[in-house]
């Protein structure tokens, strides 16, 4: 075993964790929590790259959408983030060799990469974006690789639970 | 043709039978089921906190509503859509399941209530009734899976 391995064990077995697994309908009340959080995420950062794209909202300026709607996001992450670690939590020792979920924490760090570099390129730079076309093809680019990204977070955290 | 009757035919249909046989359709469905969800979460949500002037204070209350209300009903569509077809996969299993009963119910009130809304100009109240209709079926949906 290596020691990631021993940890998720390790985990699995604390009281929380074990309390959560054996409880009626803790394990779903917390996953009910989690797919809300996911929707918020995934819907308002959705929304934000369909605006850079030209489909959405063109009435507004990619700034005024992309402002308020990440910081509904970053709430909605802390949501699913958080009732994430508890399901994590309960079967730490299941999920570690789980190949969906391995995926999908790889395709999380992806996202938020993506995002990173997203904002370092172009935060300076989006004030100008509003016209259509004004738009560079490296944002509208990012923003295809978040949809992509995020509909594949949705649907290997779906596929978890198939393995 | 009773309701039940109804059920039992979709479930024999081409449609029910074949995604009830093959091994992965009721699990593509149901991940487009949760695309169209997220989609459709985010627009009502910012939608709703558009009309309380949360975000978007400078456009008029609605505006964003209204921009957004072709996502809306197209994500609203995509989970209708898929919707039947995970119900087709067994009608009978969900027919007595008294957490699908619910959420219909709630979709059902949450669409009414919506529609009424449009016609009246967004109202902040209906926003809020629509918007609660829309976690309750959301949450009677995941209870589907326990009962």
């Amino acid at each position: 075993m290596t020691f990631v391995q021993l940890a998720c064990q390790w985990l699995a077995d604390t009281t929380i964790g074990t309390r959560i697994r054996e409880s009626d309908n803790l394990f779903s009340a917390i996953e009910t929590v989690h797919v809300l959080g996911i929707t918020l995420v995934a819907g308002t950062i959705a929304i934000v790259d369909l605006r850079i794209l030209g489909i959405l909202l063109k009435r507004q300026s990619v700034r005024a959408v992309l402002q308020p709607l990440v910081k509904i996001a970053w709430l909605g992450f802390a949501v699913m983030a958080s009732s994430g670690l508890l399901l994590f939590w309960s079967e730490a020792d299941k999920l570690y060799s789980n190949p969906a979920f391995r995926l999908k924490m790889i395709w999380l760090l992806l996202a938020g990469a993506n995002q990173w570099i997203f904002h370092r390129t172009h935060e300076s730079l989006m004030a100008a974006w509003s016209a259509p076309g004004t738009v560079p093809w490296r944002a509208r680019l990012a923003a295809i690789l978040s949809l992509l990204l995020w509909s594949g977070i949705i649907v290997l955290g779906r596929a978890i639970a198939y393995w | 043709m009773t309701l039940l009757q109804a059920c039992e035919w979709l479930g024999h249909s081409s449609i029910g039978t074949a995604i009830r046989t093959s091994k992965w359709d009721f699990a593509l469905i149901e991940m487009v089921h949760l695309l169209a969800l997220a989609l459709f979460g985010g627009t009502l949500l910012v939608s709703a906190l558009q009309s309380f002037g949360v975000i978007f204070k400078g456009s008029p209350p609605g505006a964003i509503a209204r921009d957004l209300r072709n996502a809306q009903l197209a994500s609203l569509l995509a989970m209708i859509v898929s919707g039947i077809l995970l119900f087709a996969d067994g009608p009978l299993r969900y027919y007595g399941n008294a957490a699908f009963r619910v959420k219909l119910l709630l979709i059902a009130a949450a669409v009414l209530t919506g529609l009424v809304n449009r016609s009246r100009g967004e109202a902040r109240f209906a926003t809020l009734v629509s918007a609660t209709l829309w976690l309750g079926a959301g949450i009677a949906g995941r209870v589907i899976g326990v009962l």
